[in-house]
């Protein structure tokens, strides 16, 4: 069924008047487009007439790019998998080269690299992982991405005559940089929170939900400066529940609190403190008056956490229409991913719940008509050191730069590796310690790469996809303007 | 300060005799509390307007004319002297003791740098505070030169009123503040009023008092509030320093060292609960909980449970409940003892070894983990700091980075080659055979695993240990030693680093009282931290310093950025003590096993997603310019788990469930029943909650709201009315922040 605006906001104003939520909702996305104010420089544009969703699945602790996409060739004239092998066997990080599962990539000549053996069939998997949808050109494999100020050689790195992303390897600000999609300073929002401070009122007139949703807790990436994103629980929870207060009932008395409890959040704003917290428990109030009723996904999904938070995207995405919503933005978290230890098998049982439920979002999303429309892309915090840590049974990595992403979906221009070339002339670097591409140098070098495609790059062709006009980059990636190109091609053209 | 001979004393009377000391307070050697509030600022205004003061008034004007500069504006990034008085400040209290906070007419705030104090010749007690009008947080761009703000200053946790500042131009959309006056240099009395000092003992201030137990103890309790009344502050805090640890009721259990293969540890026929106690954390987190909600030792158990929030090992990749039993040890000794003490306790602890892999470090398979989080979390942070805690800025405004990935390949260096004490003899005293030994430190048993190259480490004014020289043909014990007397300097070198003492005191001050403190009261804690850098209990004048602090005390809390939301662990641990907690039957007392619900709104206890904690320090508000850290677990989802915790602990109950419920938890309700019983009125219901969770500070609209829902309730039902009272503070945003 689908509620009128109006229906709407009876529901969700039900116990507060419309000028307390007004008060309350002042950074609110959403109210913003419930107002229909519309910002000036927007307001030409038409409300788009299809529905589009970029799906973020944040890969938490720096996934080893180096194991996850690993030439399987021997050819000598880039570093090949018996480079991948020397550097790598000795401590016992090196996969076997039979079990990795061949690609061919057209921009490195049709030479053969792999995938982790986890993007295949697994024991006890429900579906073939996503390795097959590199053969029907729904997946692209941007290479070599990171946090950069401006592109920057080893001798740059070295002679620090261009600004390197600050806290370089730290946990907490390589993500901060991924997320906020700039690494020169410390933000305060996400891109992803951006396009949606600029693009609700255009695109969402009318929607019943923020354009942005988490499944993964409060992300920076999900931040704007008047978005405040939705963040509620993965599929374990139906849509019905997941932000319904529990223990009322339509007795008098119940009722009479119900209202209790929704006034009081109009009250003792003095304190900021108080305001902000009352501010996010009312996006909650109204948002769970629009998600009563929501109909199950058809395709099954993997019962682990991953699998769960992309079944309740799909979810939301199957009552687009009833959320009058256009433009989606979404943001899921699989963690784990920093393996100083033990890595060979965590990165088993990681990749392949990643795998699973990648492929049964893909899946869900072609039943619905959606399978050009929903791109699914991954980031990390960073790649790993080529070198490996520690040895023996429990080996594992330590942190490293430039990474592998990948971006799956039907709206992919053609599966390919994608990016700026490296000084090898290829977007895949060289596997070299102390070589060309490793920001670490002497006989202690342990292969960190400089990444050749800024974070930016990598965000803006996806935020061109989902819509983004050209004249907004700039707003939204404020160092956009430091890198030459800004659309990397893995993307089909806008509609 | 406490005798030896009274300490004694009071290690008895606490095993067993804490009732006597209730009708004895003067046992305790009391300490004088004096008057908490401080006085509120005044931002002065011109004579008609409340347009801000920006000029003195000169001898004539002053005589009788009027001073006013009804189109006075300035430009963006110019400095402005802004006026205040009433205001008594301590010695060397200066500019960072203050706060400037604007907002425009399109609702945004931002936060303008206080660039100087100084007191005013010929106008006593007032004071000009010099800014610069520039936001200085970033979450918005700049703010536009369009017209009239609203400025307010804050200080000590109170703000001043607001006044209005023209920026570009005067005029604009922006309101005065309802109600709002002139505050006219020439009505003002320009002296400082001496407030009265207590003059006996005890501590008549009751909203403090609770706000204090909310700071110093898992929550206020009738009982520790009477007491508190009787004996003061600081009294109390002297006991608490002194009090034995874990209470005499829930000691630390003896968990012996278990094979890593459960199979092994837990064979068949064991208790059907043997991997439960051993290989989980279920034992920790009970008698975490129990300890919480009714041990003795609260303020220990606090500062404690705030150290195991800093220095993160986390159950997520803990085996065994033995390992986390001995880290905690070390966190609690280091919550009263001294800071480099602790960082070598940790450092040599094998859970953290586990944790950050230092155990599995070595010179030719190095791993950074450690080393890395040692100095960006637990010590220094990324960036150089004053001693107040705010950022230095280099030529160009930006800020100064502590150390780079080099440093790090050294620290990395240093700390290679450890690993669990497995020798025969007395250096390992819990060695247990076919057991990793958890509980012992860590030590060097392969020299070969240790890095004897030459390392250069922090650099910084002053700097201690900046290198470390190679081992020169060092072998076997040569070596060992070598390796423990660098790890002693590599300690030493981050310890003495300038960063630690106002980075540790920010993050104490964070947990216990505010969220985003105050320049100044970072720097007088970063200053007791400093003073006792050799004290064997340094961190017991750093607590007290921060318990003390004039802007944590205080009745009444008026700055609109002042306070904390609180964490699921206390939102709940609060409840549950000031009310009462009993076992589900009511006859008896708590099992602690009641991880399930904080654990639900992303705080499982001791089980941290991550090192990064549950929550950044550095989290900022969303929409604010405010630091919050627990907001970062506060989104749509968890807010409404909040309000369904709040529905679980008042209408719920945690039921008896064997093996792992044996006793059951349930909120204390019938002495609330009995005062809804007593008055269907519901007013002294109110006033009840009013005082024990709101500070006394319930503003009338919130209470005459509350009052209508419960008497909607029959007053037949007064337990209904109870639960609905409860439900409802619980759950507003008033009460989920602490202020």
């Amino acid at each position: 069924m689908k509620e009128t605006r109006r229906e709407f906001l009876i529901k969700s104003g039900c116990a507060l008047t419309m000028t307390a939520l007004a008060t309350q909702m002042g950074h609110f996305g959403m109210m913003s487009a419930m107002a229909q104010k519309v910002d000036d420089e927007t307001k030409v544009s038409a409300v788009p007439s299809d529905y589009r969703a970029l799906v973020c699945i944040f890969l938490a602790g720096g996934n080893d790019g180096n194991n996850t996409v690993i030439p399987i060739h021997n050819d000598a004239s880039v570093s090949n998998y018996q480079t991948y092998f020397n550097a790598r066997n000795t401590q016992g990080l090196a996969l076997a080269q039979g079990t990795l599962l061949p690609i061919s990539v057209p921009r490195m000549g049709n030479l053969s690299y792999g995938l982790h053996p986890s993007f295949g069939t697994v024991a006890g998997g429900i579906n073939p992982g996503i390795h097959p949808l590199w053969a029907d050109g729904k997946m692209a494999i941007v290479t070599n991405v990171g946090t950069l100020v401006a592109p920057m050689t080893k001798q740059q790195y070295q002679n620090g005559s261009v600004q390197k992303p600050f806290q370089l390897y730290s946990h907490s600000d390589q993500v901060s940089q991924f997320q906020g999609g700039r690494s020169d300073t410390q933000s305060y929002t996400g891109w992803g929170g951006r396009i949606s401070d600029l693009r609700t009122s255009p695109d969402n007139p009318g929607g019943l939900l923020p354009m942005i949703t988490s499944i993964a807790g409060s992300q920076l990436f999900t931040a704007g400066q008047t978005t405040l994103p939705l963040a509620i629980a993965n599929a374990g929870t139906g849509l019905n529940n997941v932000l319904n207060p529990a223990g009322y009932n339509t007795t008098a008395a119940s009722q009479a609190r119900l209202s209790a409890f929704n006034d009081l959040r109009g009250m003792d704003l003095d304190s900021q403190v108080v305001q902000a917290a009352s501010h996010i428990t009312n996006q909650a109030m109204t948002a769970n008056a629009a998600l009563q009723t929501f109909q199950e996904v058809t395709v099954t999904f993997p019962n682990t956490n991953i699998g769960n938070q992309l079944k309740q995207i799909a979810r939301l995405i199957r009552k687009r229409t009833d959320l009058s919503v256009n433009r989606q933005i979404f943001f899921a978290q699989i963690g784990g991913f920093d393996t100083h230890n033990n890595q060979l098998a965590a990165h088993v049982t990681l990749l392949g719940q990643l795998s699973q439920a990648m492929r049964a979002f893909y899946d869900e999303m072609t039943v619905q008509g959606l399978g050009d429309k929903v791109t699914q892309f991954t980031m990390s915090d960073f790649n790993r050191t080529f070198n490996p840590a520690s040895s023996g049974a429990i080996v594992g990595s330590d942190h490293a730069w430039g990474n592998h992403n990948f971006v799956v979906g039907g709206g992919v221009t053609a599966s390919d590796f994608y990016g700026i070339n490296t000084t090898n002339g290829t977007p895949f670097p060289t596997m070299t310690f102390n070589g060309p591409d490793d920001a670490d140098s002497g006989t202690g070098a342990r292969g960190r790469w400089i990444p050749t495609t800024s974070v930016e790059q990598f965000a803006a062709t996806l935020s061109r996809w989902y819509g983004l006009p050209d004249a907004n980059l700039p707003a939204v990636f404020p160092k956009i303007t430091n890198f030459a190109n800004t659309n990397l091609g893995f993307m089909q053209p806008p509609a | 300060m406490i005798g030896r001979k009274s300490c004694l004393l009071l290690k008895f009377l606490s095993a067993g005799l804490a009732v006597f000391l209730l009708f004895f307070p003067v046992l305790a050697q009391a300490e004088d509390d004096p008057n908490p509030d401080s006085p509120t600022p005044i931002l002065l205004s011109e004579t008609d307007s409340t347009r801000a003061l920006t000029e003195l008034p000169t001898t004539k004007t002053r005589r009788g004319n009027q001073l006013r500069f009804p189109n006075r504006a300035f430009s963006l990034d110019s400095q402005v002297t802004l006026y205040i008085t009433n205001v008594e400040l301590l010695k060397d209290e200066g500019a960072n003791a203050f706060r400037v906070y604007v907002e425009d007419s399109k609702g945004r705030k931002y936060r303008f740098p206080v660039l100087a104090l100084q007191s005013v010749k010929g106008f006593g007690g007032v004071y000009a505070l010099t800014i610069k009008l520039r936001d200085e947080i970033g979450f918005w761009e700049q703010p536009g030169e369009d017209g009239d703000v609203l400025v307010n200053v804050t200080w000590r946790g109170l703000t001043s009123n607001r006044v209005k500042l023209g920026l570009g131009k005067t005029g604009g959309d922006i309101k005065d503040d309802a109600g709002a006056a002139p505050t006219p240099i020439s009505a003002l009395p320009f002296k400082n009023t001496d407030l009265p000092t207590s003059e006996y003992v005890g501590y008549r201030w009751s909203g403090d008092r609770i706000r204090f137990l909310e700071q110093a103890t898992f929550g206020p309790t009738t009982a520790l509030d009477n007491r508190i009344r009787r004996i003061g502050l600081r009294t109390w805090l002297a006991e608490q320093l002194e009090m034995p640890y874990p209470s005499g009721a829930y000691p630390y259990p003896d968990l012996p060292l278990k094979p890593t293969d459960t199979a092994l540890g837990c064979p068949t026929g064991s208790p059907a609960t043997c991997i439960r106690d051993h290989y989980t954390m279920y034992p920790l987190q009970t008698w975490f909980y129990k300890e919480a909600l009714y041990g003795d030792a609260q303020l220990r158990h606090r500062v404690a449970w705030a150290l195991s929030q800093i220095w993160v090992v986390s159950g997520l990749e803990t085996q065994q409940a033995s390992w986390m039993f001995a880290y905690h040890q070390q966190l609690s000794k280091g919550a009263f003892g001294n800071w480099r003490q602790l960082m070598t306790d940790v450092t040599l602890n094998p859970a953290m070894g586990n944790y950050l892999d230092m155990i599995r470090s070595t010179r030719t398979n190095p791993n950074e983990n450690y080393p890395r989080e040692v100095l960006q979390l637990f010590n220094v942070g990324l960036f150089m700091l004053n001693q107040d805690g705010t950022l230095q800025l280099d030529g160009q405004g930006n800020p100064i980075e502590t150390y780079s990935q080099n440093d790090v390949n050294n620290f990395t260096k240093v700390f290679t080659g450890w690993t669990t004490c497995e020798v025969t003899g007395a250096q390992c005293p819990n060695r247990t055979q076919g057991a990793p030994n958890f509980k012992d430190p860590m030590i060097i048993i392969n020299a070969n695993n240790h890095d004897i190259t030459a390392k250069t480490l922090l650099n910084y004014p002053g700097v201690t240990n900046q290198t470390i020289a190679a081992c020169t043909g060092c072998t076997g014990t040569t070596t060992i030693n070598y390796a423990n007397n660098s790890l002693n300097q590599a300690l030493d070198n981050i310890y003495n680093h300038p960063n630690v003492a106002p980075f540790v005191s920010k993050l104490l001050i964070q947990h216990l009282v505010t969220s985003d403190p105050s320049p100044a009261f970072v720097g007088r804690v970063a200053a007791v931290f400093n003073a006792n850098r050799t004290n064997p209990t340094q961190m017991k004048e750093v607590v007290r310093a921060i318990l003390l602090d004039p802007e944590a005390r205080g009745n009444i809390k008026t700055d609109p950025t002042y306070g904390k939301l609180r964490e699921p662990v206390q939102l709940m641990t609060n409840l549950y003590r000031q009310l009462g907690v009993t076992s589900a039957d009511g006859a008896s007392l708590s099992d602690g096993n009641i991880n399930r619900f904080p654990s639900g709104l992303a705080q499982n206890t001791f089980n941290a997603p991550t090192v990064f904690n549950y929550y950044s320090p550095d989290y900022i508000i969303p929409g604010t310019s405010l630091l919050g850290p627990e907001f970062a677990i506060f989104n749509t989802g968890t807010s409404i788990g909040r309000a369904n915790l709040g529905n679980s602990l008042v209408y719920g109950v945690a039921n008896v469930a064997l093996p792992d419920t044996p006793n059951g938890t349930r909120l204390y309700l019938a002495e609330l029943q009995a005062i809804a019983a007593a008055d269907t009125t519901s007013n002294q219901l109110l006033d009840v909650l009013n005082q024990r969770m709101m500070h006394g500070r319930m503003s009338s609209q919130m209470r005459g709201r509350i009052l209508t829902a419960v008497n909607a309730v029959a007053s037949t039902n007064p337990l209904a009315r109870a639960q609905a009272a409860v439900y409802l503070v619980f759950t507003s945003s008033q009460y989920q922040v602490q202020r």
